[in-house]
C-alpha cells in the first residue's frame, strides 16, 4: 500500500485541527515547514519506533524535535530534565521560571504577554510558546515520568499515536547534562520494565536558530533508525529469518553505533553520544 | 483485511481497555491467552503482538504484584513456546523481556508454595533457554537476556529484610527464601546468583567493539548496586577496574569514536549515580579518583585523535606527516631556500642550538640516547646518510660553519644568514620521539657552549680521583686549630643556655663522671678537666707558672687555649656563671695537688698535700685573673663575691689582698669586710688570714677602719694596741679569746 505524500502532508494539519486550542496573537509558523519533505513521512502501516525527545526545559529544542518528528508522524513525546523550566526575563539575571507538568504553555504564553509583549514577541518567546502550545498541554519533567504508565490523557498531543503505553525505544537528549541526568535518572528508576531504550545525545546550543537545525538532525537520525529497525522487522517476517543471511540478518539494536557514526559524519557539528539503557 | 490483521483489531482494542484501567488485566489476560498463546498456532504477527504484549503486561506500574503473580502462571506456558519455536528475533526480545518481569513474580509464589514443582519446571526451562542464548543470540536478543540476568541476580541475592509495616512494597530477594525450602534450596540459588553476576560483570571487561552489549550491562548495573549492598563492593570494584576506553588502541573509526565516548560516558552515569544515592560511601573517593582519570584519558585518546591520524594508510617516504597532504606537489621543490635557518640567541650558546637550523622541528627534541642498540642506530643511520641530498647538507653545513665563524669571532651576533632551508633536517632523520627528549633536550640547553668544550673527551674512563694529601700541620696552625675547636665548644656551651635554678641538683665532685647528660654543667665539667688534667704532667713546671698573665709561654697544650675560654665564659655573666668559676678552680686545684702529691710521693713520704711548700700550680694564678677581672666589676652589694671567695678551695694572702684592694673603693668597704668576717666565721683554717688583711686594711686604708676596727676589737684587739695603747690589748684579748672559743 502505498501511501499519498499529499494525503501525509494534510494529516499532521488534520491531526491539529481538534487542537488547535484559540490561536495565539503570532500564529506559529514554525507548525508547517517542519516536514516539508514528503519522503520524511513515515507511513502509518510501517513499523514506528517510538521516540522521546528532551532537552532541559522542554520548550525549544525538545519541542522543536519533537514537532519534527510528530510530523514524520512518528510516536513521539518530550520532556525537560531541569528541576524548573526556565525562560529568559527582562535582564539575564530576571528568569521567568515555572513548574512542570502544571503549568500550561498557554497559561506562559498569555503571562508573557501581558508582561511584555513587545520583548517576548522580539525574542522570540511568545513564538516558540504559540508553537509548543498546538504541540501539547504542558511541559513535562523527566524525573517525573513513570514509563510504562499510560499516557490516554495525552491523545490530543502531536505525535500521541503509538505512545499510549507511555513506553519508548529511543530517547533523544539535546545537550550532555540531559543525557547525563537521563541516564541517572534511568539508574534511579531502576528499569522495572526490562524494556530496552537506546539513549542519544545530539549536542545543540540552545536558541531558536540551533534548535531548528538540531531538530532536523534528530528528524534525521530518528528516521535512519526507524528505517533500521523496519527492516529488520520485515527480513525477519515473512519467512525472512530463514533467507536472510550475513547484514540482512544484523538486527537493529546492534547497528546502532553505525547508525550513529554516519549520522554523525552528515552533522558533523553536533557532537553525539549514545547508550544502551532501560525503562 | 485478512483474518490475521482482523484478529489484531480486536487483541489492540483489548489492550486499549487494559491501558485504560490495569485492573482489567486479569479478565483481559485470560481471553487473549486462546489467540495469542500456545497450541494456538498463531501467525507470526499475532505472536509479535503477543510478546509484545506480554511484556508490556507484566511491566506495568498500573496493577497490583499479587494479581501479576497469579497470571504469571498462566502465561508461562506460552512463553516458553515462543522461546523454544518460534525463530524471529521481535518475538524472542519481548518473551525474554516478559520473562524478566515474570521471573520475580513465579519465584515469589513458589517461595511461598513450596510444592508448585509444575509451574517452577516451566519458569527453570525459560531460564535455562534465556541463558543458553546469551552467547549465540543476535545482541538484540543478548541485551534483554542481560536484563533477564540482572533480575535473576537481584532477587537471589539477599537483600533488605522485609518491612512488616509496608507490605505492599515488598523486595523479593533471597531474604524471603527459607533455608529448608524444598525446590529452591538458599545456597544454591545463592550461588547461581553469584555466578551470573560473575557473567555480567564479564560482559564489561570483554570485546568493547559491542557497545550494545557493554553500555546495556553498565546501566543494569545501578539498581542491583543501590539494591543489593551485599554485591556492590563486588560490582564496584569490577567497575574500577573497567578500561573504559579500551578502543582507544584500535583505528579510529567514527563508529569506534562514539562508541568509545558512549562507554566512556555511560560508566561515568553509572558512577555518578552511585555517588549521588550515597554522599557518604566509603566508595567515593575511589570513584573520584576513577573519573578524573577517566577524564584525562578521554582528553588524551580524543586530542591525539585530532592531532595525529592513526597509521597513514599509504607509505609516508619519510615525510612529516604535516606534509601528507602535498604529496600531490613535487615534493623536492617545497623545501626551497624560503626559510632560513634562524638567529641564534644573544648570549651564551649551546652546541644544541649552534647545530639545530631548525628548533620547532620535531629532530630537535629528538635524542639520539634513545637508542640504546648500537646496531639498531646504524641499520637506521646508514639508509638515512644515503638518502641525504648533497646540496641540503652542504647548505646546512654552510650555516652551522658561518654560525660557528660568528661565534669564534666573538662579535655580535645579530643575523646570520643562512641559506640553508629547515626541513631537510627533518627529511633524513626517523619519525621518533623518545619520551624524555624535551628534558634531554632541555639539559643540553643549560649547559653553555664554553662549559661544555672541556667535557666533550669522555671516552677515557676516569681514573680514581684522590684528594691531594695537606701537607702537616705546624704546631702554630695545630695551635690555631685546637683554640678554634675550644671555641667552637664554648658557642655552643653559650647556645646550650643557663639551668634554670630549680634543677640543682647535688654535686658531683671530683669523682663524679664529667657527663652523662648534654647539660651546660657537664660541659663546663669536661672543659674544665680537659684543661687541667689532659696534659698535667707534660708540661715542664717551670716553664709554665712564671705568671698568671704569662699566656705567650704556654705550651701547645690545649689547656691554656680552654682556661680562657673558660675565663672569658665566665666574665661574660660572671653573677650567674659563678659556680662554673668554682667548678674550675676546684678543678685546677686538685689536679695541682695531685701533681704534687706525686712530686712528694717520688722523694719523700711527709705526703701532706695542702701543704705551702708545694710549688705553685696552675690553681693559684688562675683563681687570681679570675678574681681580679671579677672585681673590675663588682659592686657593693653583689654578695656573691662572699660565696665565691667562701667556696674556692684554696685561699692566700694574694688572693686576700685583693679585698684589701677592693676596699679602697669606699663603696665596696662594707662588702670586703663582709667577705672577711665570713672567712673569719665560717673558714677557720682561713682565720689567720683573714685578721691578717683585715689589720692591713685597718692600717693603711682611713676610711675601712671603723668598721675593721670593730671586727679587730673582738678578733685582734692587741694589732689595734700595737698602735693606739696597751691599755685596751689585755681586755680585748680575753674577749678576743672567748669568742674564738666559741666561734670553734
Amino acid at each position: 500500500m502505498s501511501v499519498d505524500p499529499r494525503l501525509a502532508r494534510s494529516r499532521p494539519q488534520q491531526q491539529q485541527q481538534p487542537t488547535a486550542v484559540p490561536p495565539p496573537p503570532p500564529p506559529p509558523p514554525m507548525a508547517l515547514d517542519g516536514a516539508s519533505d514528503p519522503a520524511d513521512v513515515v507511513p502509518d502501516h510501517k513499523f514506528k519506533l517510538k521516540f522521546c525527545t528532551i532537552c532541559a526545559s522542554n520548550q525549544n529544542r525538545s519541542m522543536e524535535a519533537h514537532l519534527k518528528l510528530a510530523l514524520a508522524h512518528l510516536p513521539t513525546i518530550s520532556f525537560g530534565t531541569g528541576s524548573l523550566v526556565r525562560l529568559p526575563g527582562p535582564t539575564a539575571h530576571q528568569p521567568n521560571v515555572y513548574n512542570f507538568n502544571s503549568t500550561t504553555y498557554r497559561a506562559i504564553h498569555s503571562e508573557l504577554s501581558s508582561q511584555n509583549a513587545q520583548l517576548y514577541t522580539q525574542n522570540g518567546l511568545l513564538n516558540m510558546l504559540g508553537r509548543n502550545l498546538t504541540i501539547k498541554g504542558y511541559p513535562e519533567r523527566f524525573q517525573d515520568w513513570i514509563p510504562g504508565k499510560p499516557r490516554l490523557d495525552h491523545a490530543e498531543d502531536q505525535g500521541a499515536a503509538g505512545t499510549e503505553a507511555g513506553v519508548v525505544d529511543v530517547m533523544i537528549t539535546c545537550e550532555e547534562r540531559c543525557f547525563d541526568a537521563v541516564l541517572d535518572d534511568l539508574h534511579n528508576k531502576g528499569g522495572r520494565l526490562n524494556r530496552p531504550v537506546h539513549v542519544f545525545n545530539v549536542d545543540i546550543r540552545d536558541n531558536h536558530e540551533e534548535a531548528r537545525v538540531g531538530g532536523h538532525a534528530i528528524l534525521d537520525l530518528a528516521l535512519s533508525l526507524n528505517d533500521a529497525a523496519a527492516k529488520e522487522r520485515e527480513v525477519f517476517g515473512d519467512g525472512g529469518w530463514e533467507r536472510g543471511g550475513g547484514a540482512a540478518r544484523e538486527g537493529f539494536d546492534e547497528k546502532v553505533p553505525e547508525i550513529l557514526a554516519s549520522w554523525q559524519e552528515r552533522w558533523p557539528s553536533l557532537p553525539a553520544l549514545w547508550s544502551l539503557a532501560w525503562v | 483485511m485478512n483474518p490475521s490483521a482482523q484478529t489484531l483489531g480486536q487483541l489492540e482494542s483489548a489492550r486499549s481497555l487494559a491501558l485504560g484501567d490495569g485492573r482489567y488485566y486479569p479478565t483481559i489476560i485470560p481471553g487473549v491467552m486462546p489467540i495469542i498463546g500456545a497450541n494456538a498456532n498463531a501467525s507470526l504477527e499475532i505472536r509479535r503482538w503477543g510478546a509484545d504484549f506480554l511484556a508490556e503486561t507484566f511491566a506495568s506500574p498500573t496493577w497490583p504484584l499479587d494479581a501479576k503473580a497469579s497470571c504469571a502462571l498462566t502465561v508461562l506456558a506460552t512463553l516458553k513456546e515462543y522461546l523454544d519455536v518460534v525463530a524471529d528475533s521481535g518475538v524472542i526480545r519481548s518473551a525474554v523481556q516478559a520473562a524478566a518481569s515474570i521471573y520475580p513474580l513465579v519465584y515469589k509464589h513458589i517461595i511461598s508454595d513450596p510444592t508448585d514443582t509444575q509451574h517452577w519446571q516451566f519458569m527453570l526451562a525459560i531460564k535455562s533457554n534465556i541463558l543458553r542464548r546469551m552467547d549465540s543470540a543476535p545482541p538484540g536478543v543478548r541485551i534483554c537476556c542481560v536484563k533477564f540476568l540482572q533480575q535473576v541476580v537481584l532477587v537471589q541475592t539477599p537483600g533488605m529484610p522485609p518491612d512488616p509495616r509496608r507490605p505492599e512494597q515488598i523486595d523479593i530477594s533471597l531474604a524471603l527464601v527459607p533455608r529448608d525450602h524444598p525446590l529452591i534450596p538458599y545456597a544454591n540459588l545463592e550461588a547461581e546468583a553469584s555466578g551470573l553476576l560473575d557473567r555480567l560483570l564479564g560482559i564489561i571487561h570483554g570485546d568493547h567493539s559491542d557497545a550494545l552489549l557493554v553500555t546495556a550491562t553498565l546501566n543494569t548495573l545501578g539498581m542491583l548496586i543501590q539494591r543489593r549492598p551485599v554485591v556492590t563492593n563486588k560490582i564496584l570494584s569490577s567497575v574500577l577496574n573497567f578500561n573504559p576506553l579500551k578502543l582507544a588502541n584500535s583505528p579510529m573509526t567514527p563508529k569506534n569514536k562514539v562508541i568509545m565516548k558512549s562507554i566512556e560516558r555511560t560508566t561515568r552515569a553509572l558512577l555518578v549515580n552511585v555517588m549521588k544515592r550515597n554522599p557518604e560511601g566509603p566508595f567515593n573517593g575511589r570513584i573520584q579518583q576513577y573519573l578524573e582519570r577517566m577524564h584525562r584519558m578521554r582528553l588524551d585518546v580524543f586530542d591525539e585523535s585530532n592531532r595525529k591520524r592513526p597509521a597513514p594508510a599509504e607509505p609516508t617516504d619519510g615525510l612529516d606527516t604535516a606534509k601528507r597532504q602535498r604529496l600531490g606537489a613535487p615534493v623536492p621543490n617545497l623545501a626551497p631556500t624560503a626559510l632560513s635557518a634562524p638567529p641564534l640567541p644573544l648570549g651564551p650558546v649551546s652546541f644544541r642550538q649552534l647545530f639545530t637550523l631548525n628548533p620547532d622541528g620535531n629532530t630537535a627534541n629528538f635524542d639520539v640516547q634513545a637508542f640504546k642498540d648500537p646496531e639498531q642506530l646504524l641499520r637506521i643511520l646508514v639508509p638515512v646518510l644515503q638518502s641525504i641530498d648533497e646540496t641540503k647538507l652542504g647548505n646546512s653545513i654552510n650555516a652551522v660553519r658561518s654560525r660557528y665563524l660568528a661565534l669564534s669571532k666573538a662579535v655580535p651576533r645579530p643575523t646570520i644568514p643562512a641559506a640553508v632551508t629547515v626541513d631537510d633536517e627533518e627529511e633524513y632523520e626517523p619519525d621518533f620521539e623518545p619520551e624524555d627528549a624535551e628534558q634531554a633536550g632541555s639539559k643540553l640547553d643549560g649547559i653553555s657552549l664554553d662549559t661544555l668544550l672541556p667535557q666533550r673527551i669522555r671516552d677515557s674512563p676516569l681514573a680514581p680521583y684522590k684528594l691531594p694529601e695537606a701537607p702537616p700541620l705546624t704546631t702554630q696552625e695545630a695551635q690555631k686549630y685546637g683554640e678554634m675547636t675550644v671555641r667552637r665548644a664554648f658557642g655552643m656551651l653559650s647556645s646550650i643556655g643557663e639551668p634554670s635554678l630549680k634543677a640543682k641538683t647535688s654535686k658531683g665532685g671530683f669523682n663524679r663522671l664529667a657527663a652523662s647528660n648534654y647539660d651546660r654543667d657537664s660541659w663546663v665539667t669536661i672543659l674544665s678537666r680537659l684543661a687541667t688534667r689532659a696534659s698535667a704532667g707534660l708540661d715542664d713546671p717551670d716553664v709554665g707558672m712564671k705568671s698568671e698573665f704569662d699566656m705567650k709561654k704556654a705550651s701547645s697544650s690545649l689547656s691554656e687555649p680552654i682556661r680562657d675560654e673558660l675565663y672569658r665564659y665566665i666574665i661574660h655573666d660572671w653573677k650567674k656563671r659563678i659556680d662554673v668559676a668554682i667548678n674550675w678552680l676546684s678543678e685546677e686545684w686538685y689536679n695541682d695537688n695531685v701533681l704534687a702529691s706525686k712530686v712528694f710521693s717520688k722523694g719523700a713520704t711527709n705526703g701532706n698535700g695542702a701543704s705551702p711548700s708545694t710549688p705553685k700550680g696552675n690553681y693559684q694564678r688562675c683563681a687570681l685573673r679570675l678574681l681580679d677581672g671579677i672585681i673590675t666589676y663588682i659592686e657593693g652589694t653583689d654578695k656573691v663575691l662572699v660565696r665565691f671567695i667562701s667556696e674556692i678551695p684554696g685561699l692566700d694572702i694574694a688572693i686576700l689582698s685583693r679585698m684589701k684592694k677592693m676596699a679602697e673603693d669606699p663603696e665596696r668597704i662594707d662588702l670586703a669586710i663582709m667577705v672577711l668576717q665570713y672567712l673569719y666565721m665560717f673558714r677557720p683554717p682561713a682565720r689567720e688570714l683573714a685578721v691578717d688583711v683585715l689589720v692591713d686594711m685597718w692600717r693603711t686604708n682611713d676610711r675601712a677602719k671603723n668598721n675593721a676596727k670593730k671586727l679587730l676589737l673582738r678578733w685582734r684587739p692587741e694589732a689595734l694596741n700595737e698602735e693606739e695603747g696597751e691599755g685596751f690589748r689585755t681586755d680585748k684579748e680575753s674577749a678576743h679569746g672567748a669568742l674564738e672559743v666559741k666561734a670553734t
